[in-house]
């Protein structure tokens, strides 16, 4: 069974020149224990589509599944890690990561024991009481993380999650991503990644979804078998980056891609 | 100080007095701020959450904060005549009610902005995990706005300390006259007793030290906490917990600077405010461009409130003093004159504020001697109330200065402070690499200030002109016309003046009063629309640098 299913949607945004279109047809699926990544140029939709997986906003057309039943309002079987961390201010390390659990009515002697084996797990014991404000750019996106993993969520959604960080932070960010996803006593199940960074989806990913530019529909879906942990220098991995590369910049989707299923895979020649 | 009543030994002798008097003044700010939260947060939290609401409530706001508080003297006045002589209540409340409103509005657009301007992401994350209702408000909403409503407070605060003295000021002599720090100071100034005067001086310079330590700088610094704005990278560290002693100082001192300057740098200007939150990108642009038809039916409905407004004042003034008689007919007719009088005066106090607050500001902004010493002296006596020394100003100095002299003077210290400190603050944001390009290509001297330092201030400018020029409305009804005693007044033809002498004749100058009042209320309205507003679009459009 799919986590995720979705099927044929549209976006369109009103503006003062009438209806623009975002994305047209978007049809995927996230499966058990997948790392999806979706790509594409600025502006394509991938942040908007996102928050239509989440349920923060809902399509113009089509239909979005999770767990078979269509995704209406915020799922709280998701949640979401944001490029600006989005972390409260005015809230602790703790309170930060507490955040999610008090929506959901937990009761405090619950929260404190959850909040606790979060922090630990994502390596941020010590910080308890520190505020937002006095981290790294790195640690507060480990809160930002404790804060998603803490609600337990059966999908981690990741908004360009590495994108603010300098290169050796993100690096290590990743690994340590890869190895929550892997871990079968730790949530998440599957993770969607969203990411202008072809390298880090290729690095991270079972599979890639490419995006065109706006409106956003998928030129392919690209798997990727290369063994873990990849080695960016690779020929393997160069090879496939080029490919994503060059179907983005070359944009125009052939008639063919456009196919039944929504998301061919993409095994021939470009 | 005409003569030197109790000698300054017996200062002593005074204090009991003073310290009573203060204490009535700070029981009536204490209200007036209490009635201020709670609107604030009612009016503003409505107004940003409610898109209906909103559309109604914030032009609603924009032109009442830009009427002169003493324009809600009509509705004070009301009920102060509807107060039997020698009634607690009633005089109690009008001052109340004016301090209310020299505070409410900034509190207002405090909490209206940091609602609206709260970024996106935060809201999202709050959504995802399904936050609602009380718990949103809680953990989300309501420290959102903390930052601001304690800037704000204190603005609130030193607005509300001039307005308080001058209200009281205002109704010294009358038969409803009131007991306060402001009435204090009038009387011992018009007994020419230097010994009461100081007593009642030192009093309020200490309520005001004390508040300002042990109350605004800990809710200060425990208000950074709350802040929301994008911390540079390199200031992270600087806001690591220091435990050491010059830390805190120096934490302290930040807050003071940061809370007087941009304080004053956004009292009374929501509609500044609103113009910023409106030129952010991502803000929806249906605000910007609303059609001059809804603009002329917002005013003539106001108008009409307006006038309904006076005409209940003059109802409920007939039931209780019988009809009105006859006007001053003479009085009515000078209104004209006496507004343009008004308007030149002003602009002069205006010219001379800006010749002397753009050097200082200059001289503090950049040489970190004048920084470091000067500006903290500025901030005591910005925050302290002018209005208080007004009484000497009259006593003292008429005779050197001319009415004339001394009226320009009191408006002058009603509008420097917002000047000074909006250049200041627009000084100091003045990129560094602009600055330092400039450098690199040799310019220097009239030159820097001409192509870069004044067009990089120029939305400052602005900012601090309108405010200032508010500021100025605002002290007229004093600076025209104080009458403290049988042989020593001030009376200049002026607007504030008719208003004053309106109000001093009861019910015999309720139509002068009426038609002066909606004369400057208007003037007001209709230079704030006309020349401050297209010029600060044109200052924020053209002269942004980010």
């Amino acid at each position: 069974m799919a986590l995720i299913r979705v099927e044929h949607v549209d976006k369109n945004f009103a503006s003062r020149h009438g209806s623009i279109a975002i994305m047209q047809d978007i049809s995927f699926e996230v499966k058990d224990a997948d790392f999806l990544a979706i790509v594409g140029p600025s502006g394509c939709g991938k942040s908007t589509l996102l928050r239509l997986i989440q349920g923060l906003d809902r399509p113009s057309g089509g239909q979005i599944y999770f767990r078979d039943a269509p995704v209406d309002g915020v799922c709280r079987q998701m949640a979401m890690v944001f490029q600006s961390f989005a972390l409260y201010p005015w809230l602790t390390v703790s309170e930060n990561v507490a955040f999610g659990l008090e929506a959901l009515g937990w009761s405090p002697g619950r929260i404190g024991p959850q909040v606790e084996r979060y922090i630990s797990v994502i390596g941020l014991d010590g910080f308890q009481e520190a505020y937002p404000r006095e981290l790294s750019g790195g640690m507060r996106q480990r809160v930002g993380l404790a804060r998603a993993l803490a609600v337990e969520p059966a999908v981690l959604l990741m908004d360009e999650p590495f994108s603010a960080l300098d290169p050796l932070t993100a690096a290590n960010l990743r690994d340590e991503v890869l190895q929550l996803w892997r871990d079968p006593a730790l949530p998440p199940e599957a993770v969607l990644l969203i990411s202008h960074n072809i390298e880090e989806a290729i690095e991270l990913a079972d599979r890639v979804i490419v995006l065109s530019r706006r409106p956003g529909h998928i030129l392919a879906e690209v798997p990727v078998d290369l063994p873990r942990p990849r080695d960016r220098k690779s020929t393997a991995f160069y090879d496939l980056t080029d490919r994503v590369f060059s179907l983005i910049t070359e944009g125009a989707p052939s008639a063919a891609s456009a196919g039944a299923n929504g998301a061919p895979a993409l095994d021939k020649p470009l | 100080m005409v003569s030197a009543g109790g000698g300054l030994g017996g200062i002593g002798a005074y204090l009991p007095t003073a310290v009573l008097d203060t204490s009535y003044s700070f029981v009536r700010m204490l209200i007036a701020y209490a009635l201020s939260l709670g609107f604030a947060l009612g009016y503003g939290y409505y107004a940003a959450t409610h898109r209906g609401g909103e559309r109604v409530m914030i032009p609603v706001l924009d032109i009442l904060q830009s009427v002169p508080i003493l324009g809600f003297f009509p509705f004070a006045i009301a009920v102060l005549a509807m107060a039997t002589p020698g009634s607690f209540v009633g005089p109690n409340f009008a001052s109340v009610f004016l301090i209310f409103t020299s505070m409410a509005w900034n509190m207002v657009f405090g909490v209206y902005e940091s609602l609206k301007t709260l970024p996106a992401d935060l809201k999202e994350a709050a959504d995802t995990f399904g936050l609602r209702g009380i718990l949103l408000f809680r953990r989300v909403l309501f420290p959102a706005t903390v930052n601001r409503l304690v800037y704000n407070s204190v603005l609130s605060w030193t607005a509300g300390w001039f307005f308080l003295v001058e209200a009281e000021i205002f109704t010294t002599g009358t038969s409803t006259s009131l007991s306060g720090i402001g009435s204090y100071l009038s009387y011992a100034a018009s007994d020419g007793n230097s010994a009461e005067f100081l007593a009642g001086i030192l009093v309020l310079v200490l309520v005001i030290a004390i508040l300002d330590f042990a109350v605004w700088r800990p809710l200060g610094r425990w208000a950074e906490r709350f802040r929301y704005d994008t911390t540079p990278a390199g200031e992270a560290s600087e806001a690591l917990p220091g435990r050491d002693a010059s830390g805190r100082i120096r934490r302290a001192t930040m807050f003071v600077t940061r809370g007087v300057r941009t304080g004053m740098a956004r009292l009374s200007t929501p509609f500044v405010q609103l113009a910023l939150i409106r030129a952010r990108p991502g803000h929806t642009a249906s605000a910007r461009t609303r059609s001059l038809v809804y603009y002329l039916s917002l005013g003539a409905i106001l108008v009409l409130l307006w006038l309904l407004l006076i005409a209940l004042g003059v109802a409920i003034f007939d039931v209780f003093r019988g009809p009105i008689a006859s006007t001053e007919q003479h009085d009515i007719a000078l209104v004209p004159l006496a507004m343009g009088a008004s308007i030149l005066r002003v602009v002069a106090a205006y010219a001379i504020c800006l010749a002397i607050a753009l050097p200082l500001a200059i001289q503090v902004a950049r040489s970190s001697l004048a920084g470091r010493v000067g500006l903290p002296v500025i901030e005591v006596v910005a925050s302290f109330p002018a209005t208080a020394l007004f009484p000497v100003i009259i006593f003292g100095l008429v005779p050197f200065l001319t009415p004339e002299g001394a009226a320009i003077l009191m408006l002058l210290t009603g509008m420097i402070w917002y000047l000074f400190f909006n250049l200041l603050s627009g000084i100091r944001a003045v990129p560094p690499d602009l600055v330092e390009a400039a450098h690199a290509y040799g310019v220097r001297g009239p030159r820097f200030l001409r192509r870069v330092l004044l067009p990089a201030t120029f939305p400052a400018l602005i900012t601090g002109s309108i405010t200032a020029f508010g500021g100025g409305w605002n002290t007229l009804i004093v600076a025209e016309y104080l009458s403290l005693g049988q042989h020593e007044q001030l009376s200049v033809l002026g607007i504030g003046q008719l208003i004053d002498i309106g109000t001093n004749l009861g019910a015999s100058g309720y139509a002068l009063l009426a038609v002066a009042l909606l004369t400057l209320v208007g003037t007001v309205v209709a230079i704030n629309e006309l020349i401050w507003k297209p010029l600060y679009r044109r200052a924020v459009t053209q002269y942004r640098y980010d």
